[in-house]
């Protein structure tokens, strides 16, 4: 799509504001032909060379009433402007993060958090700009024209010899608007790299202060911050100074006229007040061509602005970008979203050649098939980089499998993304995120309280003890990644999550990571006390391996072995190193290492 | 709300001085295009006066080519007057944000607790950008436009007194009208800036978490929230913006009133005979004259305004000082350190302790595993060895010296702590295991790497030490990320070592990897591991346990598991496969 079909997009998303506030700001822009007319006329009247019978006071009575209409106008011009701009960025951020929502989870983004920010903030800003300057334009172009006819009307030479220099300026500005464009991109690049730095310095300064290593990041910081500043001068010079060669045109009109009306000024054709008449209406006419070029350097940039976000929908149409929403700003707020329909109870759950491949490094899962029955746990190890968690993900549609599927009783589930949620299934990451909330709102997301048993899914987590020594209890707010708590506590925040929303399947990553072996116990036990709880888990714990139904074993992204720990234990060396914690490829120290063991 | 001068003055001098030169040169191409700018409705003038009184076409021709060299020498200047202040500008920020990096870095974990990275973001780099206009422009631009009304009003006074008296009364009013007009939008601006703070912190923390929001089945939620935070952020900004507008309007005012006292005073004195009509439309002339420098007066306290609330926060950022004093001068003794605590009690803000009346202490080279239920105090007793906090009670000494009396650039080299929650960092390998120093010698990176036992892991990397990661650890497996965090903290040859659960989310196999290089670590050093495992134990010389902030038991490991009536003897025989943990 080009920059102006997502730009009309956008004005058709609220037209009659759009054109109410074009109205507003049209007569904002015509206003200033009145002052002009009035100025030549009080000057011909003084000079005597305009018919007498108008009195010069009332002229300047007029010009004061034309100031308190302005006025008016440009309040009301401004709710309009107000409220039209804040409804095409909002417009953009909510398109922006809805597509994203929709992207697979492990993979919504194509680049850091801190960089896709800086796309929502600016670039959704400078559109924003654009669009309502495009009613600047309408306002100005139109105040060019009548002030053209009328200068036409009285001195049709005049008026063509200066507005030659005008057109020249004006095919100058189109040449050097394609160089903007590269220089923006430039500048834009080199900004997002300063915030994405920004981004996760604050977001590990626990880890830059303990080593010490503040300065050297603030070198860092030093370097990109010196890119952008070379880039973004680079590109705002060149923006500004064709800018004032514009404002100056004025005065180099103005020495035109004087040259050319030398001769009429003297034999009196040519009035002062025709002077000040184009004097006046020149320095305006150019405002336009100063905005119109100003304008196509913003349209440029908006036009680089438009590909970042474009860059964020993850592949979907572009049109997207810019569809038409509610956005609920006045008036009563959207209803909360409705409880998910109830699904299907579980009897049997398949993957069968489920395939994943990360583009980039090549790794990820291959051919993988197994099967989940009611009530079964099934355990997922293998060493690091195995593919444990591309399993979870590509299950759960976490990440796009590029091969095989997944069945819910027989059923194929076409869309895992949608499908594989609550209440059908529930997952606690490797790595779970809690957000800037209380913890009441970090569990439940949104779940009405009424719908679930709150409580129990607290006590399950083994998460009430924790909840007892917290002053407010549920409603502590937990800061951002939940410094506030422990790692344990962060993780049976999670597994709280996860329960709290009785799912068919409950789908772990390495719940025990964080816990001491008490509290692990604990909550496995309560976890499967359940009769009928279905769970896929990766774990390389003892414990949990111990309690599984089946376990599975992977080996560089492909199924190495599967079967009961005891078969296991007995036939597959991947397993036994990962028990006894031998690597398999070297001779064997695991005797020793059994026998160490025993004997504490 | 009026904001001080002072501060302004202040920040200009501080980041302003290093580029003197340049804003000498800026002052300079202003001031000249000033004075251009005033002789250009004196050209007019005559051109007027003569051309209306019968002169020679020649001699008009003259004064016009005159008036056009004249237009383009302004041109030139002000050319080199906008390069000049974008580049000061973006120096003087530049510096600006990493001064604000710097010392927020400086600043306590109790201050980074309470703040999204995406809020901080909004702060250093969106509050400071309102202040780059500010920079560049306000200083000499301002003082330019000051002058250029000055100068205007003096060649009015030449004309005729009384027509000096009138345009001065009525600058003056105009400016008193503008200034009362600057404090009054600051306030709403200050609003909607926070409110654009917690738009973006809760977009940023979400963006991060899309895992978690797309497997819990939140979306819908999650689009709830989003709606939620535009519909309060919306009448923020409304305001913000017909506040600004206000300034705008009363310009405008400001104007017509001029331009309706040029048009009096000038018919007045016509009519009585007093002037030429050239003078008249000199009046006039100088009149629209002013309007650019009272306009751009109102666009640069506009700006003002902005960087107003800009510089008001960022004030607030470096006023807030650490709660950890670095005054200690004290360097730490070379080797292995030995690590106390006595009497320390410590909580987190206003909760209840975390830490109660705590005492140990574990000789140089000596290791020490922590056991505890999770929330027993064992990460909050690595954070007061790192010296992240300080505790409320109580001393913790490091080689029999207190840490608060050792300066705190020594004592970061000489704790290295490995967490759980590795952070990574957008960059290669290398960086994120130098942390950008680029000073590392390349055989240290490869001998430590060797030590450990990761050299190989590291050449079997697609670039090897070169190997772009994605920002925020993506392209590494959370093992491997454990992996590199160990590597990184043994880079730097501390004399305590604490491990915080490090190797609890790795496999069995790797971790007997990595268990061999920390063995061969921890073998001069002393060592604090807090683990769940009685495996990790194993290595340990003594055991302290803890419950609820308060030790249980403490000594010697072997002695303790002899004796039957000790918590650790009791904790091996209830778990016979060294797996499970704690008390």
């Amino acid at each position: 799509m080009t920059t102006w079909q997502f730009l009309r997009a956008l004005m058709r998303y609220r037209p009659w504001l759009y054109l109410a506030n074009g109205f507003f700001w049209t007569l904002v822009h015509l206003a200033p032909l009145l002052p002009g007319l009035l100025a030549k006329w009080f000057f011909d009247t003084i000079s005597g060379a305009a018919p007498v019978g108008i009195n010069p006071w009332s002229l300047i009575g007029l010009l004061a009433a034309v100031t308190l209409g302005r006025i008016g106008i440009l309040w009301l011009g401004s709710e309009t402007d107000a409220y039209h701009r804040f409804t095409m960025s909002a417009l953009l951020r909510r398109n922006l993060f809805e597509q994203i929502l929709r992207q697979p989870g492990a993979r919504a983004l194509p680049e850091a958090p801190g960089a896709a920010l800086s796309t929502f903030r600016d670039d959704a800003e400078q559109v924003e700009d654009t669009i309502s300057w495009t009613l600047d334009q309408v306002g100005t172009g139109l105040f060019a024209i009548v002030a053209f006819a009328i200068l036409l009307a009285t001195s049709a030479r005049l008026t063509l010899a200066v507005f030659v220099p005008l057109v020249g300026v004006v095919a100058l500005m189109r040449f050097a608007a394609a160089r903007i464009e590269r220089y923006r991109r430039a500048s834009r690049g080199a900004t997002s790299r300063v915030t994405g730095l920004l981004a996760e310095v604050f977001g590990a300064t626990a880890a830059i202060q303990v080593a010490g290593s503040e300065c050297h990041v603030i070198a860092r910081l030093r370097g990109l911050n010196d890119e952008r500043r070379r880039t973004t001068v680079r590109d705002r010079t060149l923006t500004q100074v064709l800018d004032s060669i514009n404002a100056n045109i004025v005065s180099l009109g103005t020495g035109l006229i004087l040259l050319l009306a030398a001769g009429s000024m003297r034999t009196g054709s040519f009035t002062v007040g025709d002077f000040t008449l184009f004097v006046y209406y020149l320095n305006f006419v150019t405002d336009f061509t100063y905005g119109a070029g100003q304008f196509l350097a913003y349209f440029q940039q908006s036009g680089v602005a438009f590909t970042r976000m474009v860059g964020l929908l993850g592949g979907a149409a572009p049109a997207t970008l810019v569809a038409h929403a509610p956005l609920h700003l006045r008036g009563d707020p959207p209803a909360v979203p409705p409880p998910p329909a109830a699904v299907e109870p579980l009897r049997s759950f398949a993957v069968r050649d489920l395939t994943y491949t990360h583009a980039p490094s090549g790794r990820g899962i291959a051919g993988v098939s197994f099967v989940v029955r009611r009530g079964e746990l099934i355990v997922i190890t293998g060493r690091i980089g195995a593919g444990k968690t591309t399993l979870l993900r590509a299950i759960l549609g976490l990440l796009p499998a590029t091969a095989g599927e997944i069945r819910w009783n027989e059923r194929v589930i076409a869309d895992p993304a949608s499908e594989m949620v609550p209440p059908r299934t529930a997952y606690v990451p490797q790595v779970p995120r809690l957000f800037s909330d209380s913890l009441r709102e970090n569990v439940l997301l949104g779940l009405p309280e009424s719908e679930t048993d709150l409580p129990a899914a607290i006590d399950v987590a083994a998460l009430t003890p924790d909840l007892a020594t917290l002053p407010l209890g549920l409603d502590t707010v937990v800061g951002t990644r939940g410094v506030r708590l422990s790692g344990g506590q962060i993780q049976r925040v999670a597994a709280a999550r996860m329960l709290v929303r009785q799912a068919e399947l409950l789908v772990v990553d390495d719940l025990s990571s964080a816990l001491d072996g008490a509290t692990e116990r604990l909550l496995w036990d309560r976890l499967l006390a359940q009769p009928g709880t279905t769970c896929l888990a990766v774990s390389h714990r003892r414990a949990v391996l111990r309690r599984a139904d089946r376990i599975i074993v992977l080996r560089e992204g492909r199924v190495a072995a599967s079967g009961t720990l005891d078969h296991l234990l007995t036939t597959s060396d991947d397993l036994r190193a990962l028990w006894y914690g031998t690597d398999p490829d070297a001779d064997g120290t695991a005797a020793e290492t059994a026998a160490i063991i025993e004997e504490e | 709300m009026a904001i001080p001068l002072r501060d302004y003055w202040r920040l200009l001098v501080a980041y302003l001085r290093p580029q003197r030169g340049r804003v000498g040169l800026l002052a300079l191409s202003i001031f000249a295009s000033i004075g251009l700018q005033l002789l250009l409705p004196q050209l007019l003038r005559r051109f007027i006066d003569d051309a209306t009184g019968g002169a020679a076409t020649g001699a008009l021709s003259r004064i016009a080519v005159w008036f056009i060299i004249v237009a383009l020498l302004n041109q030139i200047c002000i050319a080199c007057a906008k390069y000049l202040g974008e580049l000061i500008g973006w120096t003087a920020t530049n510096e600006l944000r990493a001064d604000l990096t710097a010392h927020c870095l400086g600043l306590d974990q109790s201050f980074h607790k309470e703040r999204s990275p995406g809020e901080m973001v909004e702060r250093i780099d969106g509050d400071v950008n309102l202040l780059a206009t500010f920079f560049s422009q306000f200083a000499i631009d301002l003082l330019g436009n000051m002058v250029l009304i000055a100068g205007t009003l003096i060649l009015l006074f030449r004309e005729d007194l009384r027509i000096g008296l009138a345009l001065t009364v009525f600058a003056l009013l105009g400016l008193a009208l503008l200034l009362w007009i600057r404090g009054i939008a600051v306030p709403y601006q200050l609003v909607w800036r926070e409110e654009s703070a917690r738009f973006f912190g809760f977009l940023g923390e979400r963006l991060s978490g899309m895992e978690d929001i797309r497997a819990a089945g939140a979306v819908g939620y999650t689009q709830w929230r989003f709606t939620a935070h535009l519909r309060s952020w919306w009448p923020t900004a409304r305001l913000s913006y017909l506040a600004s507008v206000s300034a705008w309007i009363v310009t405008l005012t400001t104007f017509a009133i001029g331009n309706i006292v040029a048009f009096a005073i000038g018919l007045v004195l016509y009519r009585a005979g007093a002037i030429t009509i050239g003078t008249v439309y000199l009046v006039f002339s100088y009149t629209e004259l002013l309007r650019r420098p009272m306009e751009r007066i109102r666009t640069q306290l506009q700006d003002l305004q902005k960087a107003g609330a800009g510089i008001v926060r960022t004030q607030e950022l470096f006023a807030r000082q650490t709660r950890l004093p670095d005054e200690g001068t004290v360097t730490l003794p070379p080797g292995a350190l030995s690590a106390e605590f006595a009497g320390v009690t410590f909580r987190y803000d206003d909760d209840e302790p975390v830490l109660r009346a705590l005492d140990f202490c574990v000789a140089a080279g000596q290791t020490v595993a922590l056991l505890g239920r999770t929330g027993s105090g064992k990460t909050t007793i690595a954070r007061l060895l790192a010296r992240l906090y300080d505790p409320m009670a109580g001393v913790v000494r490091l080689g029999g010296v207190p840490v608060r009396d050792v300066a705190l650039g020594d004592l970061r080299g000489r704790v290295g702590v490995v967490t759980q929650d590795v952070q990574l960092f957008g960059g290669t390998v290398r960086e994120n295991l130098t942390f950008f120093d680029p000073a590392v010698p390349e055989e240290r990176l490869w001998s430590t790497l060797d030590t450990l036992g990761l050299a190989g892991w590291v050449r079997g990397l697609p670039d090897g030490l070169d190997t772009e990661l994605a920002s925020d650890g993506g392209g590494l497996s959370a093992g491997e990320a454990q992996l590199l965090a160990f590597a990184r903290v043994f880079l730097r040859d501390p004399g305590l070592v604490i491990l915080d659960e490090a190797s609890s989310r790795l496999d069995p196999a790797t971790e007997a990897l990595l268990d061999r290089a920390i063995a061969t670590v921890l073998r001069d050093r002393t060592g604090v591991i807090i683990a769940h495992r009685l495996d990790t134990v194993r290595r340990a010389d003594l055991i302290l346990i803890l419950d609820a902030g308060e030790r249980v038991e403490f000594g010697e490991r072997v002695a303790l598991a002899a004796d039957p009536a000790s918590r650790y003897s009791r904790l091996l025989r209830t778990d016979t496969a060294g797996e499970e943990v704690l008390a």
